[in-house]
């Protein structure tokens, strides 16, 4: 005998909301099951597979593929793939800082604008988000053409030779990365910047605290909700781009989105290319999990 | 409710059926900048049958593609020589049928019978051509055309100016394996050490722009943002039509020849159109006409007479027999072919 | 506070012109009369004219569009039943984590793995069908998994905001549950769902990398073709397609402003 209750106002038993819950959840979960959840399994067991001789999957089961990720190549240990698994987290580490860094006044700017004129100072933030990636990296490469004074300035002192293009480099590919992301980090920045209650950033002020105390004790907490936000749409994505690090870094500064790109396609070494996820997913989880500990509450806009 | 979901249904196999309409279609993969557009379009006022051509720029991307699913979704791709053996061993390609062919006979007989695919199985010869290094005359420094050498690229005390290399892992290490004097096909663990290290030592010159499609590379000389560029010879000949600052040359360590053939994937989806077409490329003007617009070396006999003179006796499309013997075709390495992919992989992740 | 420190003013600023400073150098060289390198050689809108004669960009704007608008109708209602499901219902701990999980998953996985991963589902499915070859049914499905979650989790949040109450007082007044739907819940969640599809669709203008694993010959779209043209040498009639697609983004945006101003 199943126990009646009261759900939402309605008389029903468990057994009945559970019939009707699960044909509310079912398509999308079973979707997400069969596009997602279920081949990221294959995933990791294709991981555990061996590259044919000519680039088919052979599926003879061996740690070859996690080894060589930790670098035991045929060639001897060299820490190749961890570098570039270190250098995906430091760009996106820095990229995430320095967009936090710029966002911040673009909100507090955009908060004190009045009313009227907000909404044109939104849509220009907005505007670069809805554009197309591709585009906005591309474009890059006009402003740090040879004939660009940038470019001439950089050949001054030496840093690149006369003549050539400021990319591929680290600095075009921050560069890339940070006018990239900066628009996601900014957004939810201001809708939580926006409701920003000010009494207590005045009342902070009259109690003597000091600018930066002001900061981190009345105005970060309030703003945390859309802070974490925008660090995770900045930071995962971050992790794991490939057309920054193409067009503007060149072969010359891999990352790991590059280098699974690479084993998908040209390299033929779908194991190796699932091993590398496999690392990048949970290095994705770690570094989310150290942001997560300092914010809680996601709210999405 | 319903009726919203009726229209959303109806809209939506209408919209469907509008794009995916097939009429006689060709749908052709090949190297991008690889085919005189007219050709295109002449093959369709003849033929009636609309040619969709789809771009790769290196024999992985097309290898990566067609084991993906392109195997039953294009009717002719152009392959390099050496990758013949893998296409067959793996069944990506089909037997030809030569009685669709009539035109064969128009090949050259060096190129009906090389080595890889003897009597044309599988593979009809496209273009051939080699791989050099394609300069701005007045712009490239510390080199000297009488006696060109690598070294210019290898050697970081003879900076040429900001360059590229080219983004072919076989052409890039077989370069590499040439200067340091090993064969161009060595897969011998310790040469391919050394040329890794080479290639690592190169790419992080400060002139090195990276690495970049033969095309690609072709394009950024022309543009101004490379002074010098490792390419394949017929796209640096079309850019020394458009500028006569620019000039090709194989220098004198060696270089890779190759040859690109047709092929019909062996799920093509329009076979009888791949056969037209290919015959129709075989065909003396034709031929002539590609060669002529590509400026590559034409495998086709009959369309010698119609090829443009100046390039007959161009050295950078028809090399003299002095430039021939430091030429090296790359060959299939069988099992070894995964410690030049190793070895490639560490180039490009360092 | 209707004034800004200056020095909040100025970087701002600063930031804004970092932001626009690559777009607006990509307009000025759409009308730039040369083919090569960047000197001014003159004004024309001859790139332009010549963008509206290339079949292939056509084609592949239309295969954005139609992608696009097709996977957002879809990955909205799957995303709003699935926010439902999720929020109006009472699961147990050990049911909800999962979800919970499952749901967040698109968004905290880097989409490379997300196309790695439809990679491998569609070489597989290929076995069973033809239907999966790579194509713009692949590119949709793909595009569908990752818009699913984002739907549900903007629903959701206003499921949460709107309260139980509501919905209560329409049961207590005998209110079955396709009527309280249609007439209560999904009127009240409206604004919701369209943020949700307008997010949706956003994403499935922008994708690239996605798209990029799950394409086929016939279903190239916009992200696509530039990013192979740039491969190729930057050409100022792309140029023009960006600047046209930067105009065409900002007239979306404000007219989606009107839309959900009110």
């Amino acid at each position: 005998m199943s126990k009646n209750l009261v759900w939402y106002g309605e008389l029903t038993d468990p057994k009945r909301l559970t019939r009707r819950g699960l044909f509310f959840l079912s398509p999308g979960m079973l979707w997400l099951l069969a596009f997602l959840v279920v081949p990221g399994l294959i995933l990791i067991v294709v991981s555990f597979a061996t590259r044919g001789q000519y680039g088919q999957i052979q599926w003879t089961f061996t740690l070859e593929n996690l080894k060589r990720l930790m670098g035991f190549s045929l060639f001897g240990w060299s820490a190749d793939y961890l570098l570039i698994l270190w250098r995906s987290i430091v760009i996106a580490f820095v990229t995430t800082v320095v967009s936090v860094a710029l966002s911040y006044p673009l909100a507090f700017f955009i908060a004190s604008r009045p009313a009227r004129t907000r909404y044109l100072w939104l849509t220009l933030v907005i505007v670069p988000c809805w554009t197309n990636s591709v585009i906005r990296t591309y474009s890059w490469f006009l402003i740090l053409a040879p004939e660009m004074p940038f470019a001439k300035l950089a050949a001054y002192f030496g840093f690149i030779s006369a003549g050539a293009p400021l990319y591929p480099g680290m600095l075009a590919v921050y560069l890339g990365m940070i006018s990239l992301y900066l628009p996601f980090v900014a957004l939810p920045l201001y809708a939580s910047v926006e409701r920003l209650d000010w009494s207590l950033v005045e009342a902070a002020q009259d109690l003597y605290a000091s600018r930066y105390r002001v900061f981190t004790q009345a105005v970060l907490p309030q703003t945390l909700p859309g802070l974490s936000v925008g660090i995770i749409l900045t930071f995962v994505p971050a992790m794991g781009t490939f057309i920054v690090p193409d067009l503007l870094g060149g072969a010359k500064y891999m990352l790991v989105g590059n280098l699974i790109q690479q084993q998908f396609g040209s390299s033929r070494d779908w194991p190796f290319g699932a091993a590398i996820s496999l690392g990048l997913m949970l290095l994705t989880m770690v570094g989310l999990q150290v942001f997560r500990r300092r914010g809680k509450g996601m709210e999405f806009i | 409710m319903r009726k919203l979901f009726f229209a959303f249904l109806a809209v939506s196999l209408i919209l469907f059926s509008t794009s995916a309409v097939l009429a006689a279609e060709l749908r052709f993969y090949n190297w991008s900048e690889y085919i005189d557009p007219e050709i295109l379009t002449d093959f369709e006022k003849e033929t009636g049958i609309k040619v969709r051509m789809d771009l790769y720029e290196s024999n992985e991307e097309m290898m990566a593609k067609l084991q993906a699913g392109g195997v039953s979704q294009y009717d002719i791709i152009v392959p390099s020589d050496y990758f013949i053996p893998s296409l067959t061993a793996l069944n990506l390609i089909q037997p030809l049928d030569h009685a669709q062919l009539p035109n064969l006979k128009n090949l050259s007989a060096m190129f009906t019978q090389a080595a890889v695919d003897p009597g044309n199985k599988y593979t009809v010869p496209y273009q051939w051509g080699t791989v050099g290094l394609m300069y701005h005359k007045d712009k490239i420094k510390n080199f000297d055309p009488k006696n060109p050498s690598w070294a210019s690229i290898f050697d970081p005390s003879q900076d040429p100016g900001p360059f590229l290399l080219i983004d072919d892992a076989r052409v890039m290490i077989g370069i590499a394996m040439k200067y340091l004097g090993y064969p161009f096909n060595s897969a011998e663990p310790k040469h391919l050490k050394e040329a890794v290290e080479l290639l690592l030592k190169t790419k992080h010159q400060k002139s090195c722009l990276g690495f970049e499609g033969g095309v690609g590379g072709k394009n950024k000389v022309v543009a101004g943002v490379a002074v010098a560029a490792v390419v394949y010879n017929g796209d640096a000949m079309r850019a020394v039509e458009e500028n006569e600052n620019i000039a090709f040359l194989v220098p004198n360590e060696g270089s890779e020849i190759w040859l690109d053939s047709m092929c019909i994937p062996a799920q093509a989806p329009n076979k009888a159109e791949a056969y037209k077409f290919i015959n129709y490329i075989l065909d003396a003007k034709v031929g002539a006409k590609l060669a002529n617009w590509n400026r590559y070396g034409s495998p086709n006999e009959a369309s010698m007479p119609y090829i443009a003179p100046e390039d007959k006796e161009d050295p950078a499309i028809y090399p003299t027999p002095e430039v021939m013997k430091r030429l090296e075709y790359s060959l299939d390495l069988g099992e070894k072919s995964r410690l030049v992919d190793e070895a490639w992989t560490m180039v490009k992740t360092r | 506070m209707n004034r800004s420190h200056p020095f909040v003013t100025a970087v701002a600023m600063l930031t804004l012109a970092f932001l626009y400073l690559p777009m607006l150098a990509v307009a000025v060289f759409s009308v730039n009369a040369t083919r090569y390198g960047l000197t001014w050689q003159g004004f024309t809108f001859s790139w332009y004219t010549k963008l509206l004669e290339n079949d292939f960009i056509l084609e592949a704007a239309w295969n954005t569009l139609l992608l696009a608008v097709f996977s957002t109708i879809v990955a909205t209602v799957l995303g709003t039943i699935l926010a439902l499901g999720l929020t109006r219902f009472p699961w147990p701990r050990r049911l909800k984590n999962p979800f919970d999980i499952i749901l967040h998953l698109p968004v905290v996985t880097p989409d490379i793995i997300q196309a790695a991963a439809l990679v491998v589902a569609f070489s597989i499915l290929r076995f069973f069908s033809s239907i999966f070859e790579a194509g713009l049914l692949t590119m949709i499905i793909g595009h569908i998994t990752f818009q699913i979650a984002f739907v549900a989790l903007v629903v959701q949040s206003r499921l949460v905001m709107l309260g139980r109450d509501i919905e209560e007082a329409g049961r207590d007044l005998y209110a079955g549950t396709r009527y309280l739907l249609r007439r209560v819940t999904l009127p009240l969640l409206l604004p919701g769902i369209v943020a949700g599809g307008m997010l949706a669709f956003t994403l499935s203008l922008d994708d690239f990398v996605i798209s990029f694993f799950t394409a086929g010959p016939t279903s190239v779209t916009l992200p696509l073709f530039i990013y192979a043209a740039v491969r190729r040498g930057v050409t100022p009639e792309i140029h023009a397609l960006s600047t046209m697609v930067l105009l065409i983004t900002v007239i979306l945006i404000i007219s989606t402003e009107r839309l959900t101003r009110k």
